[in-house]
């Protein structure tokens, strides 16, 4: 491994679904020469893209899982995640934007900046990582790259500038010219391998020139010697300006654009060239961790490879040899041998094989150091645990983790079944923090949530894949919850004396709403009316309220309880008799203070060809959703609309029959609002039926 | 012996008096407060209909004046009397068009004094449907078409129709002909944002060249001037400002109309 810490990046690709990701990186791997041949990813010859490890994701033909490669382009290591473009799967995309040091943005020349892009580029801004753009598909028709830039601008408000311009569009789309040394790019051979540079075709020679204008215009913002070259209007050298380039990206204030077309093999190594250039190495990013002595103070790690280790473990794998953990280190080297303490569980760690993963390949190494991304064999640990060594209380910062929107029952169709999903369920919770497993108490059904339908899906299916469990799923439901609305007052007492000691405890206080918070305690007693030792079991007994809420069950969020009154018996009062009482003060108060359900209302954007907009907008309608707005693309209109996720059920099947297969659409979770009086009247109906069944 | 000052503060300390929320009649009542407060009423009255069904509208002013805001806030007063907007947005995200609302409201409401503006701002949402074009492809006839199939269709139907950005440098009487027809076809109110120019002279009836070919098509007219700091409302068209507001301005720091006088 090499260990100029200089040449080395660490990239992810990010982009909105069916952009090309996963074709631009098998491109890449081969002209890097990883791979010797190319394959598509829904291509004919069956194969699927290499990056598509899973046998699910080359049947469906999109990325599940993100996988981790590396290569080389001109004495420069790169570490590739390659992360899906699914909503549904956004936990993988936010997981490596925490590991990565700089992507690329890959965009649509036809579809431009779409839904899934602003989601990218918000949590790319989260974790501020700097990125580049690549628009891809010059080759189809329809592509327009400029205007995917001005979109750039406008939806996503990047400082975008244009390092190429297209030689030809569409069915004419040759090569590019580069901005940066005034010349045309064109990709020979059967793939492209062989770059032929010439003069620029006279019809673009005014365009370019007025390009790169812009483009020194902008990158002259970070370099006062750029700046004075122009001024001075003398030889402006490629270095120079890719210098200042480089500054701006690194600072977030600057997105390079490059443009090609990947399927037809276009572009592709001026890309590579561009990250090496203008994208950051893991010494010109500041990484920080917190100090778990210090109450979490932030502490600057270095890339210094002799420092103490500090590695962040950011995706599991279930291999036949066991867990495999996939690892950046932040600090210091991880070495086979070595002992780590995981910062979570405090236990110590002997690092047994050390790999380097290539896809579902792998190649044993000796270390991983300061910078770099690698595997560990044989570790039990969960995604987001923090390894350092012996005597450090480190903890990487914690990962955004969105809460389940939807969940579903299921149930093992035999014995044997039941033992291998079991496992399967282990592992997945384990894989990702945002698929939750748990048994309901009442009815003994096994629930799994998730992030959407498609995300528990593929779940499903890879149960049945992966472990051969057979298992029946209910159908999909949503995750309600309950919440007041008004201010409310409790004066509650339990009083109990039935033959041994006695149970006495009285609470006075209010509940009031509380807005973006789940739960609130504030003791305001004074004068010992409660005594002190009792608060923290009145608290106890609040909380346990809210996991099921008076009104139809649905877990309580949102509620501020307010205790300043109550009483106690020398005797006769103890911590069980303050949770009773507590349990007895929250009922009474909630029934008074207006609860109602509220449900998880989605944001769909569909995108659908002009003709269908009429349909869409109507099945929309139909499930009770509110258009925001609709945007006209030319041939394009994107309907962004805000729908309750209990509607969206089969909504793509839905969708695919009104618009003959043109439209798609992508949902995510937007808020929590209540529900309408007749839904509300529905659930409370079925949550009856369901009790009675229980009983 | 206790002031009132400390009768207070011990009221205070124990448990606040139980608030009883109709929300629906609370929210009403916010509109009302809205209604009362509302500074387009400047223009039109409490009803605020400044236009009758069928007619049309213009702000014209300069770039960078407050068209838009001047828009929003006429958009606004008639989703607060429940009469559904369909804004129409020449290339500007909708996103972008929505935070103008978010942004004029916030101030109106601040203004007014109204609270708990999160749940009357849900509950007016549904009274608007943005709609953007790229102005290079933008056309009525094309607009026309696709609000047919919204009020067809039943999936939305607006009282108060909103287009901003139409660059009336072109030619456009015939489909502004067309259009006015389908306005008074389904009742809709028309206003239009129209851009002048600060290099031209106004026409001969001293309303600016823009608006001189389809002047007829217009029954209402307001120019928005800056002078110096400020930037007077000027009726051009189909207004009589009843005297005491016979001066009104945008406030500069929120965009809102108000009476320069008051």
């Amino acid at each position: 491994m090499k260990k100029d810490i200089r040449n080395v990046r660490n990239i992810g690709i990010s982009a909105h679904i069916d952009s090309g990701k996963t074709t631009l990186t098998e491109r890449i791997l081969f002209y890097t020469k990883r791979i010797h041949a190319m394959h598509d990813v829904k291509g004919k010859d069956g194969v699927g893209a290499f990056m598509d490890s899973m046998e699910l994701e080359r049947e469906r033909g999109i990325t599940i899982a993100s996988a981790a490669t590396f290569c080389e382009w001109n004495g420069h290591e790169i570490n590739i995640i390659d992360t899906p473009g699914h909503v549904d799967f956004t936990i993988e995309v936010e997981r490596s934007l925490r590991v990565l040091d700089g992507a690329i943005l890959v965009l649509c020349s036809v579809g431009g900046v779409q839904s899934q892009s602003i989601t990218v580029d918000q949590q790319m801004r989260r974790y501020q990582v700097p990125c580049i753009a690549f628009i891809n598909k010059c080759d189809r028709s329809g592509a327009n790259p400029f205007r995917v830039i001005e979109q750039l601008k406008d939806k996503l408000g990047h400082n975008a500038v244009a390092l190429q311009i297209p030689i030809g569009l569409e069915a004419d789309f040759s090569g590019v010219v580069d901005l940066l040394r005034m010349q045309a790019v064109y990709f020979d051979g059967d793939k492209g391998e062989s770059l032929r540079m010439e003069e620029i075709p006279e019809a673009l020679r005014e365009l370019a020139q007025v390009k790169r204008e812009q483009m020194l215009d902008a990158a002259s913002m970070f370099s006062d010697e750029l700046m004075e070259a122009i001024l001075d209007e003398k030889d402006i050298a490629a270095e120079l300006v890719i210098a200042a380039l480089r500054k701006g990206t690194l600072a977030r204030q600057l997105t390079p654009v490059l443009m090609g077309s990947a399927y037809k093999n276009k572009g592709v190594q001026l890309l590579l060239n561009a990250v090496n250039d203008l994208l950051p190495c893991p010494d010109d990013i500041e990484n920080n961790a917190l100090d778990m002595d210090k109450d979490e103070a932030p502490v600057r790690l270095t890339s210094d490879p002799a420092a103490p280790l500090v590695a962040l473990a950011f995706k599991l794998e279930d291999r036949t040899y066991g867990q495999l953990t996939y690892l950046r280190v932040y600090q210091g080297s991880l070495s086979k041998g070595d002992t780590l303490i995981n910062v979570r569980t405090a236990r110590k760690i002997k690092v047994g094989r050390v790999v380097r993963m290539h896809s579902d390949q792998m190649e044993e190494i000796e270390s991983i150091p300061a910078g770099y991304i690698g595997a560990l064999f044989g570790i039990d640990c969960a995604s987001g645990d923090t390894f350092v060594a012996p005597g450090l209380s480190l903890t990487m910062t914690s990962m955004y983790v969105p809460k389940p929107v939807i969940s579903l029952m299921i149930s093992p169709k035999d014995h044997k079944s039941e033992i291998h999903m079991s496992k399967a369920l282990n592992r997945f919770t384990k894989e990702d923090p945002t698929f939750k497993t748990h048994v309901n108490p009442e009815t003994g059904e096994t629930i799994i949530s998730g992030m959407g339908e498609l995300h528990l899906e593929v779940y499903l299916e890879r149960m049945q894949r992966e472990y051969a469990a057979e298992v029946t799923a209910g159908a999909p439901r949503v995750a309600y919850r309950e919440t007041i609305t008004q201010q409310a007052e409790f004066d509650y007492t339990h009083k109990k004396q039935t033959g041994g000691a006695g149970q006495y405890a009285r609470i006075g206080g209010w509940l009031e709403p509380l807005p973006d918070q789940d739960f609130e305690f504030d003791n305001q007693v004074v004068g010992g009316s409660i005594p002190t030792q009792f608060i923290p079991a009145c608290e106890k007994g609040f909380r346990k309220c809210l996991a099921k809420g008076p009104k139809m069950e649905f877990p309580v969020t949102g509620v501020k309880v307010v205790i300043n009154d109550g009483a106690s018996h020398s005797v006769d009062s103890s911590d069980m008799a303050f949770q009773a009482a507590a349990r007895g003060a929250f009922q009474q108060g909630y029934s008074k203070a207006k609860p109602v359900v509220q449900e998880p209302i989605m944001k769909v954007v569909v995108e659908t060809p002009i003709a269908f907009q009429g349909p869409v907008m109507g099945s929309l309608n139909q499930r009770r959703g509110m258009i925001v707005g609709a945007q006209d693309e030319g041939a394009l209109c994107v309907i962004e609309s805000q729908v309750p996720l209990a509607e969206m059920f089969g909504y793509s099947t839905v969708l695919r029959s009104l618009t003959q297969g043109q439209a798609q659409f992508t949902m995510e979770f937007l808020a929590y609002k209540q529900v309408p009086p007749s839904i509300a009247e529905e659930l409370e109906k079925k949550a009856a039926e369901q009790k009675k069944k229980v009983a | 012996m206790l002031t009132l000052t400390d009768k207070f503060a011990a009221g205070a300390k124990r448990a606040p008096a139980a608030l009883i929320v109709m929300k629906g009649r609370y929210i009403a009542m916010l509109k009302n407060d809205l209604i009362l407060r509302s500074p387009v009423q400047y223009l039109g009255g409490q009803s605020a209909d400044v236009l009758a069904d069928g007619q049309f509208g213009g702000v014209l002013a300069r770039a960078g004046v407050g068209k838009t805001a001047l828009m929003v806030q006429i958009a606004l007063n008639s989703m607060i009397h429940e009469r559904n907007v369909i804004h129409v947005s020449l290339n500007q995200p909708v996103n972008k068009t929505n935070l103008w609302y978010q942004e004029v409201f916030g101030h109106l409401s601040r203004q007014s004094g109204v609270p708990q503006t999160e749940a009357l701002w849900e509950s007016l949402l549904p009274h608007r449907f943005i709609m953007t074009f790229r102005a290079e492809g933008f056309s009525i006839p094309k607009m026309e078409e696709r609000l047919t199939d919204l009020v067809e269709q039943k999936i939305f139907v607006p009282r108060l129709l909103i287009v901003d950005g139409l660059s009336f440098d072109e030619p456009l009487r015939d489909s502004l002909s067309d259009l006015k027809h389908f306005a008074r076809l389904y009742g809709i109110r028309v206003w239009f944002t129209i851009r002048t120019h600060r290099h031209e002279d106004p026409g001969p009836s001293g309303v600016p060249k823009q608006l001189s070919d389809v002047e007829d098509l217009f029954e209402v007219a307001i120019q928005l001037v800056p002078v110096g700091e400020e930037i007077l409302v000027k009726v051009l068209k189909g207004l009589t400002l009843p005297t005491e507001h016979a001066q009104l301005v945008l406030d500069p720091t929120t965009m809102l109309v108000k009476d320069r006088s008051a």
